[in-house]
């Protein structure tokens, strides 16, 4: 989380700025493919379809009562998440999924540090997250290539979520299962609406 | 009021009494009651007086005493007190108040005075003090700090003992008192023990809370109590100091403590929830756990016995309504102590260890099991953190005398050898370098090289070298084979407290070529025309070879000349000369890029052996075994050259050299193959040549042929075939012929459909053929004009061949057909002559039997009678004799009263039975032959009169008379009774009253015969009735050719003692029994 923090944090985190200006420079390291909207579509499926794989796969390593109380343990309170509105424009929804996928990812990052050493050897939990990551890591190039290249934004400032690194064992756990049925229900929604 | 002076008197006097009640009881009891008496009068005097009293004195340093009393009665302010210490310089104060502090007084009992003033009036008191009587009381103790570590939930405290002010040293006892909650419930008491040394000294005091600091407050109290040695005085506890307390201020959000605590397996712990909302459940992993209220609204739980956690710990959650949090403990037992520690040197410059950890302390992670090495030559620890990999292997470096340190405690293993190398010294010999990591100069190094070649044994040898620092090491090996690729491996150890290191790579190495050790194997082979001198060799094995060989040469020499075939390349392993005369030697000689093998020569020679047999064998396997006597006059060796028997001479597959001591030899080829027939040649060598020992064909496995006899049928007779088949061909055959089977039955070829041969059908005859060089068979007793199915098969060791079948039809027997028309011929003719010999002989008889003389119609009496009772009738005529025309008669036997006819003269007498058949139908058309009657004759018989007077017979037609004699049987079947309408156109002869009484009788048993007149008629000899002119005969004879009902003769048996002869059926025998001659 701290690297990810560190590699994200810029001037202004915390509140979402306005995206970039329509006349800024922007440039992608490679060219968008063509069909870039239909990965980002496959993606979302993807990560769509796995997530509540990942969510019981999560609860379950975290040990009892949290498969048990799902409601108050895992409740998706997640404060300061991006909000998403799927009936706006195929702009405003792309980046609005790049602000959610920026905080989901960082997230994602520290649910799996932590992870590996609650739980160093729940092994397929590991894999599940670092599979999503990389596909949220995929996703949130081919979003930033859509931007790019079709409405010309470089840049768009992201939030992040609360760092856990200085939180007790059972916050982490806490908060962790909170994220990930948050990204359970955000990733339906956002999938729907593209 | 009390002085201190009266009160120790009297204490004294009590002492004394004491004494007394001891020693002198009964004496001075008197005295004692005086006392007692004076003591109180003492008292009295001295509150009439208001003296100063009830001095006392304690101390809380042992140095100054703090000695109060009270002051006279009815004195305040203004009153001046006068204290005097005996035995002391300056020992008396003045003073207004009630206490002064003394020093402390030595031991022993010292007299005070006190001496009050008031209004210029004193009252004097005087006390004797003892050291006995003052009190140590230290001061109240102070804390100094208390402050506590939330995270351990320990309490820490801080106090002084001010033990400066002790004059000597003294053991303290501290008592600390740790209240929990506002309602402060004391939650430990603890005694903690110091000494003063003289000085002020701090205290520190932990205590560790079962617990969570941050759940509810906590109170310090602490008092103290000098156990000092050198004073006498009574010792009493100080007052307990002020509270102290302890607290943690909660935010907003609802804790839960301990956190993230790690704990023993088993251990108790208590778990408190800090809220602001009532708290409704609290649980541990899934079990819900009893609440305990602290201060406000924050609770606890106590969990005993805490059993293991998983990896991520054990969840301890405390819900309110809206919320749940919580904490995780994690329960893990403690690591073990290392077991199996094993430590290895590979260098003698670091060391490799390995322990076993023993039991899983149930805690991974951050939590997981740290590990110190701690070696004690070097002084150095290293630290292991187990957190992820169980094998527990730490490398660490150290330097020290190596030599000692292996002798002690480690295992030299060293690391693998690298950069392995091989180089050439000779054909047989290699020199191998490695690298070996590590400075070995003061050991010996015991190496081991594993030496691997193709298709032959792996070969371990051990070298022993001396240690270096340098780290490169050399070693040659030799006894190797040229041109032979070895594959070189090895591992190092020190010489002794070893270990193999791991095996260095693999290096794989060709050694160089030397000449060929031998010739190559030679044979050779005269061309089928006998000029041409064929020479075969084979190439050598690559041991022998020695490296690559590129070329042969090759010579053939007698006496006078020499030829020569140099540089025959490689691949070619045949060579073809043509010679002049049959006595050469031939050498071969093989040549690689190192020089020329030796020669290998074979005399070209071959002797003649007249006795020479073809025998047969048979291998096993892809063996065969050929074994021979040996001949001392082969004086070298045995040859054996094979080849297949299909090819064209001169015919060579292969060759073996056996010693000329041998006499068996296995042959074995991989070209061997089953059913294929293969000529072995044993050629015995002798000086000049060789000579063909024995013949062989044979198998190495026999199998069934694979087509069957081609056969033909040479001749068919009536009774016999003929059959003629050829041979198989040697490459159908598959083995040896061991015979044939031939099978044959009765079939056709379009109607019959093939059964199985083997099915052990009875019908199937089988001939075995064991002479196989039999090529006909004749089948004789066969049935003529028969088709005959006929099947041959060869058969050897190998099994049956296939069938092949064909159908065969033997010839009509004539002879036989001639016979058999001729013998029913003559039986047919001899019968007929014996017939008409008979017939001849019988004529007489067979007359008068089937055709008797018929009477002369013209002789009846009966028209002469009917001519005169017809006279004058016009309508009468003569009687003619017309052919006897049959009319169908219809006969309809109704009892009408239809008027007699008159023509019914002859009625049956069986009509007349009142019981018949017939009679109950009264419609009953019955169809009788009839010959119409010419004249109608009336009997004069009353009875039959009224017989016939009741029926009436209708003659509808009649038919030919002699026809029922055509169809006997129909005649059967027709109702005697109805038969009964008959009416025979003569009269009976009349029998004897006795016989017509047996024939009455037999009437009814009888149905074949019915007589056709009335019996009764029988018995009355009528002179109008015909007669038979045969007057030598009694017996009446009568033909009636109109009978169509009767299958008796209508004669009556000649002999008149049998009665069957009148009703009995007619048979055959009778025709012989009845020989008029007779």
């Amino acid at each position: 989380m701290p690297l990810l923090l560190v590699l994200h944090w810029k001037h202004g985190a915390g509140s979402p700025l306005p995206i970039t200006p329509v006349n800024a420079t922007c440039a992608t390291r490679h060219p968008c493919p063509s069909n870039v909207m239909s990965q980002i579509r496959n993606q979302l499926a993807q990560l769509n379809s796995s997530a509540n794989a990942l969510f019981i796969l999560y609860y379950t390593a975290q040990g009892e009562p949290f498969p048990n109380n799902l409601d108050k343990l895992c409740a998706p309170n997640v404060t300061d998440f991006p909000p998403f509105h799927a009936n706006g424009t195929e702009k405003v929804k792309l980046v609005e999924l790049y602000r959610i996928i920026a905080y989901l990812g960082a997230a994602l990052g520290n649910i799996t540090h932590d992870q590996k050493l609650l739980n160093p050897n729940a092994l397929s939990l590991h894999s599940k997250l670092s599979v999503t990551a990389d596909v949220m890591r995929g996703l949130l190039s081919n979003v930033h290539c859509r931007l790019c290249n079709k409405y010309h934004v470089a840049h768009v400032d992201v939030t992040y979520g609360p760092d856990t690194s200085d939180k007790d064992v059972f916050q982490k756990k806490k908060l962790g299962c909170q994220l990930l049925g948050k990204y359970k229900q955000v990733i339906g929604v956002v999938t729907q609406a593209f | 009021m009390c002085s201190m002076d009266s009160c120790l008197c009297w204490r004294q006097s009590s002492w004394m009494v004491g004494r007394g009640k001891m020693r002198l009881p009964a004496n001075f009891r008197w005295l004692l009651a005086t006392f007692v008496l004076l003591y109180l009068l003492n008292q009295v005097n001295s509150q009439k007086k208001g003296t100063p009293r009830d001095l006392k004195c304690t101390t809380n340093n042992l140095q100054v005493w703090d000695c109060f009393w009270k002051a006279p009665l009815g004195t305040g302010r203004g009153t001046i007190y006068k204290v005097c210490i005996e035995d002391r310089p300056h020992s008396c104060q003045q003073l207004e108040k009630t206490n002064i502090k003394i020093p402390a007084l030595l031991p022993g009992d010292h007299k005070i005075t006190i001496n009050a003033l008031h209004d210029f009036e004193s009252s004097i008191s005087t006390f004797i003090l003892n050291e006995k009587n003052v009190s140590l009381i230290p001061d109240t103790p102070e804390i100094l700090n208390l402050s506590a570590d939330f995270s351990t939930s320990t309490l820490h405290l801080k106090w002084n003992d001010k033990g400066s002010v002790f004059p000597h040293h003294s053991n303290v006892i501290w008592e600390i008192k740790v209240l929990r909650k506002d309602s402060m419930e004391l939650i430990e008491l603890v005694t903690h023990n110091t000494t003063l040394n003289g000085r002020d000294t701090v205290h520190h005091w932990s205590w560790t809370s079962d617990m969570p600091l941050e759940c509810a407050i906590h109170h310090v109290r602490i008092r103290c109590y000098i156990d000092s040695l050198q004073f006498s005085g009574l010792k009493e506890w100080s007052k307990w100091s002020p509270v102290k307390n302890i607290s943690w201020t909660p935010d907003s959000q609802t804790k839960v403590f301990p956190q993230d605590n790690v704990v023993l397996v088993g251990s108790d712990i208590t778990f408190c929830c800090v809220s602001q909302e009532k708290v409704l459940l609290a649980q541990i992993g899934s079990k819900n756990c009893p609440l305990i209220h602290l201060d406000g609204e924050n609770v606890a739980i106590k969990i005993h016995n805490i059993s293991v956690s998983d990896n991520s710990g054990t969840n301890v959650i405390f819900s309110t309504e809206n919320s749940m949090d919580g904490t995780v403990i994690f329960a893990g037992y403690p690591p073990d102590v290392p077991q199996k520690l094993n430590c290895e040197t590979p260098d003698l410059e670091k060391i490799i260890c390995s322990w076993d950890p023993g039991r899983p302390t149930a805690l991974v992670g951050p939590r997981s099991t740290n590990y110190t090495l701690f070696e004690s030559f070097s002084g150095k620890y290293v630290t292991f953190k187990n957190a992820e990999i169980p094998t527990n292997e730490k490398i660490y470096n150290f330097s020290l005398n190596f030599k000692e340190l292996c002798k002690i405690l480690f295992t030299v293993s060293p690391h693998s050898p690298t950069s392995f190398r091989v180089k050439d010294i000779n054909s047989k010999a290699v020199t191998l370098s490695w690298r070996l990591s590590g400075n070995f100069a003061k050991i010996n190094l015991l190496c081991q090289i594993k030496i691997n070649k193709a298709n032959s044994a792996q070969e371990l040898r051990n070298v022993t070298i001396k240690g270096l620092e340098n780290s490169s090491y050399r070693v040659a090996v030799d006894r190797l084979n040229p041109y032979t690729i070895y594959t070189f491996r090895i591992r190092c150890s020190s010489e002794t407290y070893w270990k193999w290191s791991k095996w260095s790579s693999e290096k794989q190495h060709l050694t160089t070529e030397a000449i060929p050790s031998k010739g190559p194997d030679t044979w050779r082979e005269w061309s089928s025309d006998g000029k041409n001198l064929i020479i075969y060799w084979k190439p050598l094995p690559i041991n022998e070879a020695n490296g690559k060989i590129l070329s042969y040469n090759v010579s053939c020499s007698s006496d006078e000349e020499t030829q020569s075939l140099s540089e025959i390349p490689d691949p070619q392993h045949k060579a073809e000369i043509r010679l002049d005369k049959n006595d050469y030697i031939i050498s071969v000689v093989a040549k690689n890029s190192v020089g020329s093998s030796p020669p290998s020569k074979i005399a070209s020679m071959e002797i003649p052996n007249d006795d020479l047999r073809v025998e047969q064998v048979v291998g096993m396997g892809k063996r065969i075994l050929l074994t021979w006597h040996p001949d001392p006059n082969m004086t070298c060796d045995y040859v054996i050259k094979w080849c297949n028997s299909s090819r064209s001479e001169p015919c060579l597959m292969d060759w073996k050299k056996v010693p000329s001591n041998s006499t068996e030899a296995i042959i074995e080829s991989d070209q061997f193959q089953p059913g294929v027939r293969y000529n072995f040649f044993l050629y015995g060598c002798r000086n000049q040549g060789y000579q063909l020992l024995r013949s062989i064909i044979g198998y190495i496995e026999e199998l069934a042929p694979i087509v069957a006899p081609n056969f033909t049928v040479e001749d068919t007779s009536a009774d016999s075939i003929l059959v003629k088949w050829e041979a198989i061909p040697v490459e159908e055959l598959r083995g040896f012929l061991r015979g044939y089977l031939f099978y044959f039955e009765k079939g056709e070829r379009d109607t019959s459909k093939v059964r199985g041969l083997e099915s052990g059908r009875s019908d199937i005859k089988v001939k075995n053929i064991t002479d196989i060089s039999q090529k006909t068979l004749r089948i004789a007793d066969l049935q003529g004009k028969t088709s005959y199915h006929l099947v041959l098969r060869a058969y050897t060791d190998g099994g049956l061949g296939p069938e092949k079948s064909m159908f065969v039809v033997t010839k009509e027997n004539s002879v036989g057909l001639i016979i058999a028309i001729l013998i029913p011929v003559a039986v047919a003719v001899i019968i007929g002559v014996v017939t008409s010999i008979l017939c001849y002989r019988k004529r007489e008889w067979i007359k008068e039997t089937f055709y008797p003389d018929i009477p002369n119609p013209e002789n009846c009496k009966a028209l002469q009678f009917q001519k005169s009772v017809c006279e004058g009738s016009s309508a009468l005529k003569t009687l003619e004799m017309n052919p006897c025309t049959p009319n169908n008669v219809e006969v309809l036997e109704t009892r009408s009263t239809l008027p007699k006819i008159e023509d019914t003269e002859i009625i049956s007498p069986v009509a007349e039975r009142p019981i018949d058949s017939s009679d109950v139908e009264p419609e009953n058309h019955v169809i009788v032959s009839y010959c119409p009657p010419i004249i109608e004759e009336e009997i004069p018989n009353p009875a039959m009169d009224e017989a016939g007077g009741t029926s009436q017979v209708i003659y509808i037609d009649v038919q030919s008379m002699y026809q029922p004699q055509a169809k006997p049987e129909e005649d059967q079947e027709t109702d005697p009774i109805v038969g009964a309408g008959y009416k025979p156109q003569m009269r009976l002869p009349i029998k004897s009253t006795v016989e017509e009484t047996a024939a009455e009788d037999d009437i009814d048993k009888t149905a074949g015969y019915r007589p056709q007149a009335n019996v009764n008629t029988w018995k009355l000899v009528s002179p109008d009735s015909p007669r038979s002119t045969d007057s030598n005969s009694e017996i009446v004879s009568f033909g009636s050719p109109c009978s169509i009902n009767s299958r008796q003769f209508l004669i009556p048996p000649r002999d008149e003692d049998s009665p069957k002869s009148s009703g009995g059926g007619w048979s055959f025998s009778n025709f012989f029994q009845n020989k008029p001659n007779d």
